[in-house]
């Protein structure tokens, strides 16, 4: 498709937010109400254990309110709701009930004039433990026959589920012949793979403020990615009319998924506000969200068959996730690894069986790719295997077989499917390869340096987007309100969020190209609520773009079109004979007759004659489901040294290819893959939250001192970051664009992976690769070297 | 506890308040005086999301008890632009990408202030080893070094003329 | 479970202006929980995380006596003295690279304008980065108290995790570290599990060189015991001795074998055995060559 010539879209344009830089930006956690109590939770000191009673009595006596889990509703629920509801299990109340199934798990919650005196109130606090167990920490531990049920029971939709073996769910699904398509191979490889539970480590610790209102009512800000699910969730839990609960939507400092479900802290300060019949506000520590959020870990077991030629004949991919204490939305979640998996490359028979499994451990949720960068990691490693068994460069095994333009991709789950419309995976590898000077890549046996360079390369992407021909079990819409003000300025009423990847600049972009109305004149940062928005499912799914932005581009065509319809009144024309346009100069849109542009009108002549007259707003609002979840491709070519005296492993250039479609803004769109290389990072070579096997607490205890993260040292300078944008149009996106966010992690761990094997030979199935692993498998490997030469 | 008054100048201006001892300077920022520009990230000095200015050098709030600031001069990032007119590093922040969910924004550019006092020749590795203990999530950093980058002395100058 | 949002503990807060105001409170509350205030770096983190009590607390900062380094014969540094102020002193880079690159090694510049050369002696914590080039140089403390002052070496001063040998009504006033051997070669080296972290190991060494002979040296660990500890046995292998490569890997390989490491959150003993051997062996070549010598 011929690109068209685009006023905003595309311009390395500035961040509008100025508050970020003034300390001026809000979040949950600044907002302060007159009158306010400070909460705090008492956490379970316990991993797996009875509760009998908990009495709050002599904190009462010191001023405090407080609730515990005889004060909560009875309502079971899942604290996420992007699933049908037939389709959505349910194991959770806002406080646990019988008993605490992780250590940390919030369990009574206190609310007095400073957070002191209800840190002090918290003390006096007498819990009466029943039975306790033994924590069940690992997927065999949790599995086996003699293990205490976490759960008894638990929800699907409105059917009570026995539990079995501590199995929170499963999911199988066959295409083909699996085994017909072994039989065909020349060679079969089965690997084990793990990734680890890694904490998403968002700066804004998760946290609420919630105003009880005159009418019975509410009014929240929260740190959430969407605001409606949130509300939904409450009216459900509390009993309220949804018109009378208001969440504003409200910057985040950072989520990266862990927002994506209602936070479990914000239930409790809303059940403390009714309560207290006080505004409340709850900011949690950082010890308190380590024992709130984790990535899924995933254990895969995948069996690949290949022909001599490099085509496959089949792959079995058996995979299970631990998944904590509570069940946030992991039958989905096997639902989009069955997916990625799928969508990799073409296995022509497939067979996968996904089982979630409960333990005493921090709930797990999404985190930047829901499964992808889990099963990515066990995928790209092992195409990597199969190249060398097949004596194969590793780019052409991928080209020989990845899905693309034609294809079917999943994009979330099987049931949310759409064909491929647009790919650049081809001209990634290529170009990246060329970049990279990947044909200057040499074998790990050729390697006998203290220093060892390798070069790795991994793809994959993510889904924008969960929309599809079909509805499938996944909810998702967006929506918007867009009006032309009086001056000819335009408000955008949208509940997406923006996580901070730039999708409010993005959204302006779209609706400053569709109006032509200048980007500076576009209202989107704030003043935003469920009231005044319809619906928006959530930011998740990489989505913010291809269906927020492709919402607000549906509303600005519908206000364009109201526009051109009053215009032509005036213009004593029809509309399809006028011009819109932006007129830099004069800082305004302006419209004009065909071939007379000295006749224009400013649509800001044009707004307020439509007011000073009483005509009206030049206004409309709608909704939009996406018919398409297009993957957005990423390609990494890392580079790596190891040293092989201390293990230590140094990354000192990546060539990074992204495939979004028309890139909206270049700036906030680099910058989104740059930051995924950094968390990817972490992920590859650094970062799990392991925990103490006795009691089942964190080994860091909470506490970011030892939990690290990415500095500025670890990531690799300037100059040698590179990235690059495939030349892809996508049809179905607004304005050709798809998404980045998720995708531009899923690869970066397999990357590194197969770059250290180029390095040392040796191949790792488990993530992170500390120097620690590194030096052990480095003296293994020379022992056993020693060993075969009869030493 | 008893509480204590203290003097102190804050982003310019004289400031006199009431904290007990063991009140955190964050908190009294954030919650009594209602700058929240300064956040609370880890509470024991390892992120650098609550960074200010103690006499011009940066410290951390959440580490620092208020009492102790009596007679010194705190800038927070609310005191950083003049009047409407941003510092250079908070434009150049926002030119370059430098900021997605903000929130170690505040402390990064007041940071990077004092690295450019101290140095305002710094080289992409100066400017890395000294912003070292300012944890981003989000950008991966290299943006923000860039902006920073683009705010010493040489290439500065090139920029205002 | 701890919040590290807020503080707990209830104490006094006194801020003394001269050295002997701040003996005579120490004095006065010794039998009561006091605490000295230097940078608070360690100490509000100990309050926030262990929950330790306070009743008393005295900010020395204010005290104009401990804000200086007197430059004569060596240093001799305050117990107010800013890490940071000490990096940027060009005798301690040039005279003391060690010491520099072991403060420098440190957390972020702000802890480093907070936090103090003698609280972080006194946190006496087993991966303090300060120590071991501070025994390398044969760093002496001056103790006071209202009764007196003594003047103790600093490897005698650490007792244990946390533990030294003050008394409740002493305050450690000053580090001083004596002047260099001419020919005195130093340097320090650690690995954490990103750059600036609290170390898996660090180490100091100090070769002083008399033509090819190592004369004399010190080999000091921290993270491997319970405090800093000098690999005696290593040291042995090099005194009076001419240096060759083969030696400083004997003595690496020797360094290691002395070494009691644990397992924690931080690494593996297993693997800190294996790292202590190739981090002694590259920081006693880069101690030679500093002190003139050559390589082989």
């Amino acid at each position: 498709m011929e690109k068209e010539q685009y006023d905003f879209i595309g311009q390395p344009l500035e961040i509008k937010n100025i508050g970020k830089v003034t300390g001026k930006e809000l979040y949950s956690s600044d907002i302060n109400i007159p009158g306010q109590l400070y909460a705090v939770i008492l956490r379970s000191p316990h991993a797996h254990a009875e509760i009998k009673k908990v009495d709050y009595s002599e904190a009462v006596k010191v001023g405090a309110v407080c609730i515990g889990p005889q004060d909560v509703p009875e309502i079971i629920y899942n604290e996420r709701i992007v699933s049908i509801p037939e389709k959505t299990y349910r194991d959770r109340t806002v406080l646990p009930k019988e008993k605490v199934r992780h250590k940390g798990e919030a369990l009574v919650a206190c609310a007095a004039e400073t957070e002191e005196k209800a840190w002090a109130a918290l003390q006096k606090i007498k819990i009466e433990w029943g039975k306790q167990w033994k924590p069940l920490l690992t997927l065999e531990k949790a599995l086996s026959d003699d293990a205490p049920p976490i759960y008894d029971w638990v929800y699907l939709g409105e059917e009570k589920l026995k539990v079995k073996n501590n199995i929170a769910c499963e999911r199988n699904i066959e295409v083909g012949d699996v085994e017909e398509g072994f039989r065909e191979a020349d060679i079969v490889i089965e690997k084990t793979f793990h990734t680890q539970r890694v904490y998403h480590m968002q700066f804004e610790t998760k946290s609420a403020v919630c105003v009880p209102e005159a009418d019975g009512g509410i009014t929240v800000w929260t740190t959430s990615q969407g605001i409606h699910n949130v509300r939904i969730l409450l009216g459900n839990i509390f009993n309220l009319p949804l018109s009378k609960i208001n969440i504003k939507r409200i910057t985040l400092g950072g989520s990266f998924g862990s927002s994506i479900q209602m936070n479990s802290i914000t239930p409790i300060c809303v059940a403390l506000a009714l309560k207290a019949k006080k505004p409340v506000k709850l900011v949690s520590s950082r010890e308190d969200d380590f024992y709130d959020h984790a990535k899924y870990p995933l254990k895969t077991i995948l069996k690949v068959g290949v022909k001599k030629d490099g085509t496959f004949t089949a792959a079995h991919c058996r995979v299970w996730v631990e998944i904590g204490g509570h069940n946030i939305q992991a039958y989905p979640y096997l639902g989009c690894v069955a997916g990625w998996f799928a969508s990799l490359y073409k296995w022509k028979n497939i067979k996968y069986e996904g089982t979630a499994v409960y333990t005493n451990k921090v709930p797990t949720c999404a985190m930047q790719g829901y499964g992808n960068p889990q099963i990515n990691f066990a995928v790209e490693s092992m195409i990597d295997i199969l190249a060398e068994e097949l004596k194969m460069d590793p780019i052409n095994l991928r080209l020989k077989n990845y899905v693309g333009k034609g294809d079917e991709f999943w994009g979330q789950g099987p049931t949310v499917r759409s064909i491929i419309r647009s790919c650049g995976v081809e001209e990634m590898l290529l170009e990246g390869a060329k970049l990279a000077q990947w044909e200057k890549r040499v074998p790990h046996y050729q390697k006998k340096e203290v220093i060892r360079k390798g070069m790795g390369v991994a793809r994959g992407f993510h889904t924008s987007g969960t929309g599809g021909p079909n509805p499938g079990e996944v909810i998702d819409y967006s929506g918007a309100t867009i009006k032309i003000n009086e001056d000819g300025s335009v408000d955008v009423l949208t509940a997406l969020m923006d996580l901070g990847g730039g999708t409010w600049d993005a959204l302006a972009k779209i609706v400053a190209e569709v109006l032509k109305v200048p980007f500076e004149k576009i209202g989107i940062y704030n003043g935003i609520d469920t009231r005044s928005t319809v619906f928006d499912v959530n930011t998740h799914a990489t989505r913010g773009v291809y269906c927020g932005g492709g919402a607000v581009k549906f509303v600005a065509e519908k206000v364009k079109e109201i526009l051109l319809n009053y215009a032509a009144t005036l213009f004593k024309d029809l509309p399809e004979n006028l011009v819109l346009s932006c007129n830099k100069e004069l800082g305004q849109a302006i419209i004009y007759p065909r071939e007379i542009p000295e006749n224009y009108k400013t649509i800001g002549e044009i707004a307020e004659y439509a007011h000073t007259t009483s005509w009206g707003t030049l206004a409309y609002t709608s909704t939009l489901r996406q018919k398409n979840c297009p993957p957005c491709f990423i390609t990494h070519f890392v580079e790596v040294e190891v040293n092989t005296r201390t293990g230590e492993v140094k990354i000192p250039r990546v060539v990074i290819m992204g495939d979004s479609g028309t890139i909206i803004n270049p700036n906030l769109w680099e910058g989104q893959i740059i930051g995924a290389f950094s968390r990817g990072l972490g992920f590859g070579l650094l970062e799990e939250t392991d925990y103490h096997p006795e009691d089942g607490s964190l080994r860091c205890k909470g506490l970011v001192t030892d939990y690290k993260i990415p500095t500025t040292l670890e990531m690799p300078k300037i100059e040698d970051i590179i990235v690059r944008s495939a030349h892809t149009y996508e049809p179905t996106g607004p304005f050709g664009a798809k998404g980045i966010g998720e995708a531009a992690l899923s690869s970066v761990g397999p990357a590194i992976a197969n770059a250290i094997y180029n390095a040392i030979g040796i191949r790792f199935y488990e993530l992170p690769i500390t120097p620690e692993k590194i030096l052990k498998s480095l003296q293994e490997k020379e022992e056993n070297l020693r060993k075969r030469r009869g030493e | 506890m008893k509480k204590m008054e203290i003097e102190f100048i804050l982003n310019g201006k004289k400031r006199k308040i009431e904290v007990k001892p063991n009140d955190l300077l964050i908190n009294i920022i954030r919650e009594d005086l209602y700058l929240t520009g300064t956040k609370y990230g880890c509470g024991l000095g390892e992120c650098g999301v609550c960074t200010v200015l103690l006499n011009g050098e940066p410290v951390l709030s959440c580490l620092t008890l208020a009492i102790t600031v009596d007679g010194k001069e705190i800038t927070t990032i609310e005191g950083l632009a003049q009047g409407d007119e941003l510092h250079p590093l908070q434009k150049a922040f926002l030119k370059n990408g430098a900021v997605q969910c903000g929130f170690c924004t505040p402390g990064m550019i007041l940071t990077a202030t004092a690295l450019l006092r101290e140095n305002p020749d710094a080289t992409e590795d100066e400017i890395r080893n000294y912003m070292r203990g300012n944890l981003c999530r989000c950008t991966g950093y290299v943006q923000i070094i860039k902006a920073i980058k683009e705010c010493t002395s040489i290439k500065n100058k090139g920029l205002t003329n | 479970m701890h919040n590290t949002r807020f503080l707990t503990q209830e104490f006094e807060y006194f801020v003394p202006h001269t050295l002997s105001e701040a003996l005579d409170l120490l004095f006065t509350y010794q039998d009561k929980r006091t605490k000295i205030l230097a940078g608070g770096t360690d100490l509000l983190v100990k309050m926030k995380t262990l929950g330790i009590g306070v009743d008393y607390l005295i900010n020395i900062n204010e005290i104009s006596e401990i804000k200086n380094v007197e430059l004569d014969k060596g240093l001799k540094i305050g117990a107010a003295v800013k890490l940071s102020q000490l990096e940027k002193m060009k005798a301690v880079k040039e005279e003391y690279p060690a010491l520099y690159e072991g403060i420098t090694s440190m957390a972020a510049i702000a802890i480093r304008n907070m936090a103090t050369l003698v609280g972080n002696i006194c946190n006496a914590s087993p991966a303090g980065d300060t120590i071991p080039p501070l025994v390398v140089y044969g760093a002496k403390l001056r103790i006071v108290s209202k009764k007196g002052e003594r003047v103790i070496p600093l490897e005698d001063f650490i007792s244990g995790v946390g533990e030294t040998i003050l008394k409740r009504d002493e305050l450690v006033s000053q580090v001083i570290i004596p002047e260099p051997y001419k020919d005195l070669g130093s340097a320090f080296c650690k690995k954490g599990r990103v750059k600036a972290d609290i170390a898996k190991i660090n180490l100091a060494v100090g070769i002083e060189r008399d033509g090819d002979i190592c004369r004399d040296c010190r080999i000091v660990l921290g993270s491997v015991f319970s405090k800093t500890l000098r690999a005696y046995k290593s040291e042995e292998i090099l005194r009076g001795k001419v240096i060759k490569d083969d030696l400083i890997i004997s003595a690496a390989k020797r360094a290691a074998e002395e070494i009691k490491p644990i397992d924690d959150v931080r690494s593996t003993a297993e693997y800190r055995n294996e790292l202590a051997r190739v981090m002694v062996e590259d920081t006693l070549h880069i101690a030679w060559e500093r002190a003139g010598g050559k390589r082989w």
